[in-house]
């Protein structure tokens, strides 16, 4: 094993299913264009058989140094701590909850959802103080809609689910008349 | 050229309508590049349908203008918060990030508004002289091979900065080609891993990819500080670097200009590699090589002149050949087709006062960034000050915002998100988010030119090499990539 650890390990092996992953649906789109000798296949087969060299190379390399850093140039991040208890769950939440709001923005449009998220996000980077989150959620959708919609007039989710589809188009109501002063 | 200058300044200043537009654009430019989670482009992509109502000098101006400023703003995002605004600006958090956790933000923006400011103009004025004969050497020499030739250039350079290893940094610049290949091949137009997704035809947008890797995961690391206990707020200095630091860079300053400007001459290249290539020839030619990424000046300023410098020569292809060498100058084309204009050859004969009114607002934008960027600097260094947990979704939402914006799709913004979790899950593992951003970047450029180029020598491969700007860029990727490598096995701790 050398100076393996069980993480250089899951690392290998999710880079080895991507790789196999991408090189089997490499064959849906393997037609020959006529123009062109080596075809769409060729380029993106090239790329996974060098990332499967550079992983391999990985591999071999943290089987001799285990996770030492080499003489690379530039800022690379310190390593992730989850030692403290409580830290992978809030990671979780925190890495799930932009979905959920992705996800709403088209049946319940972005006017309404935005302000449920601003909380989350201010909840889940620790602030307790229900005023303070009540606060900031108001003062930093106030900037977007100033911003987007009433200074931009840039479109935007609405939704296409009742209520919210109505609460979006109230919000654009009032907009126009604020535009017609 | 100078009747010419002075004609299109007239013509810019003599009109109060064109000024509040330079106007706009330079403060709007600074801002949105400044803002984390928005980026020029977000501006850009707004205001592209309001151009149609405008001169078309003015709309094509407005865009240079942003073009410029906008550059120069996405450092701030950088150096203050590790977000850069554009990918230009990923060199320039290399080092510019390192200073800010030491105290030093104040020299390390100072020094981005002077050497961005130094760049843009040396570049506005080449490219004023320089446009037409440039134009013309480039199209006798510069070919899909020399193009291919400078991708892999830039690669190798970009496989070296930024990951724990080179292993890394390679994995990171080939998993940005990977993304690269979603989306029809450049050749013959075959969907490729769209999985089913017709939105997933045109590939992956650049900016909610850009915005997912940079700000989102930048969001998702600070999160997971926060919750462990290890977020420090970063010290706000407001101390500018003294004219004698910045006296002492002047050769970093001058080869910057010119690594910038060749570059950005290139159609389809722009301004990142610059930044890229400008910072791994100040690591290549400084004798403290060991003190890059720790916060070392140089790297700013190597990064953020380039970035500038190319912003001028980017305009030579556009609007002499009528390539774009980036998004926003893909902006600029459409600009010119709304108004029933072909940038190229012919606008040069059919609208000069068009082309020289940009050129002076180019010029004149790049020295507002040093008057305006100087007096907003202490303002922004204030952003500093406010509390992490109320600006994480702050950028969220901008980001958000400018991801959708683009295209109009909500698969944008989920695109934007994957990204983030991606690039946090990457960024923890000492990957290169800038490889893998200049991997999706470069990805498609360099397969379409090493198509089209294997195409031209009939599959040659000894007639492709015998090209001699073509052997020397692969030359040079070539020793980059083995010195780089005899590094790695030199200095393993």
């Amino acid at each position: 094993m050398g100076r393996l650890t069980r993480s250089h390990l899951i690392e290998a092996v999710i880079f080895a299913l991507i790789i196999a992953i991408f090189y089997g649906f490499s064959f849906q789109f393997n037609q020959p264009i006529e123009i062109y000798r080596f075809g769409a296949t060729a380029w993106p087969r090239v790329v996974l058989l060098l990332l499967l060299i550079a992983t391999l190379g990985n591999l071999w390399f943290q089987h001799k140094h285990g996770s030492a850093t080499q003489g690379t140039i530039g800022q690379s991040d310190d390593e992730a701590d989850f030692s403290e208890p409580g830290t992978i769950p809030r990671m979780v939440a925190v890495l799930l909850t932009p979905f959920v709001f992705a996800w709403l923005l088209k049946p319940v449009g972005i006017y309404f959802s935005a302000p449920f998220f601003i909380a989350a996000i201010i909840w889940l980077f620790g602030e307790r103080r229900w005023k303070a989150i009540l606060l900031m959620t108001v003062l930093i959708y106030v900037i977007f809609i100033g911003l987007f919609l009433v200074i931009l007039n840039a479109p935007l989710p609405q939704g296409n689910v009742s209520p919210f589809y109505d609460f979006s188009a109230w919000i654009l109501t009032l907009n126009a008349k604020l535009q017609g002063l | 050229m100078i009747e010419n200058f002075i004609a299109g300044t007239t013509a810019l200043f003599g009109d109060p309508f064109t000024i509040g537009i330079f106007v706009f654009g330079v403060i709007g430019g600074m801002l949105f590049g400044a803002i984390p989670g928005v980026s020029m482009l977000t501006l850009a992509a707004i205001l592209l349908p309001f151009t149609a109502g405008l001169e078309p000098a003015q709309g094509v101006m407005l865009f240079a203008v942003i073009y410029c400023t906008g550059t120069y703003g996405g450092a701030i995002t950088a150096i203050l918060f590790n977000i850069p605004g554009s990918p230009e600006n990923a060199p320039t958090a290399f080092d510019g990030y390192p200073m800010t956790q030491k105290g030093q933000s104040g020299k390390a923006v100072g020094a981005a508004v002077l050497c961005s400011a130094i760049g843009g103009v040396a570049s506005a004025l080449v490219m004023m002289a320089a446009t037409e004969p440039l134009a013309n050497w480039a199209i006798r020499n510069i070919g899909p091979p020399e193009i291919f030739a400078l991708v892999f250039f830039g690669l190798a350079v970009a496989s070296s900065v930024g990951a724990r290893t080179i292993w890394k940094g390679w994995m990171s610049v080939l998993i940005g080609l990977l993304i690269a290949t979603i989306g029809q091949d450049p050749v013959g137009g075959i969907n490729r891993y769209n999985f089913g997704l017709t939105d997933l035809a045109a590939g992956i947008a650049f900016v909610p990819a850009i915005l997912g890797f940079f700000a989102v995961s930048e969001i998702f690391v600070q999160a997971e500080k926060t919750a462990s206990g290890k977020y420090k707020a970063p010290k706000v200095s407001m101390t500018f670097p003294s004219f004698l630091e910045l006296w002492m860079h002047k050769i970093a300053v001058l080869r910057s200009i010119i690594v910038g400007f060749l570059c950005g001459i290139l159609p389809g290249i722009g301004a990142t590699l610059a930044a890229f290539m400008s910072y791994g020839e100040a690591v290549r030619w400084s004798k403290n090589k060991d003190e890059f990424g720790k916060g070392k000046m140089e790297g700013v300023i190597s990064a953020e002149t380039a970035n500038n410098a190319a912003t001028g020569a980017a305009m030579i292809p556009l609007l002499a050949l009528g390539l774009p060498g980036g998004a926003l100058t893909a902006m600029m084309v459409a600009v010119f087709q709304m108004h029933d204009l072909q940038p190229g050859p012919l606008v040069f004969m059919l609208s000069p006062d068009l082309i020289w009114i940009v050129f002076a607002a180019m010029f004149y934008a790049n020295l507002s960034i040093l008057l305006i960027g100087l007096l907003e600097t202490k303002t922004i260094l204030n952003l500093l000050k406010i509390p992490f947990q109320f600006l994480a979704p702050l950028i969220l939402m901008l980001a958000t915002t400018g991801a959708y914006i683009s295209r109009g799709l909500v698969l944008d913004v989920m695109v934007m998100f994957l990204a983030g979790i991606l690039g946090y899950l990457l960024r923890r593992s000492g990957f290169s988010i800038p490889g893998i951003v200049l991997g999706l970047i470069l990805g498609k450029i360099g397969e379409q030119n090493f198509a089209q180029g294997m195409q031209m020598v009939h599959y040659d491969l000894a007639t492709y090499f015998s090209r001699p700007i073509c052997s020397i860029l692969i030359l040079a990727g070539v020793l980059t990539l083995g010195s780089s490598i005899y590094r790695a096995f030199a200095t393993a701790k």
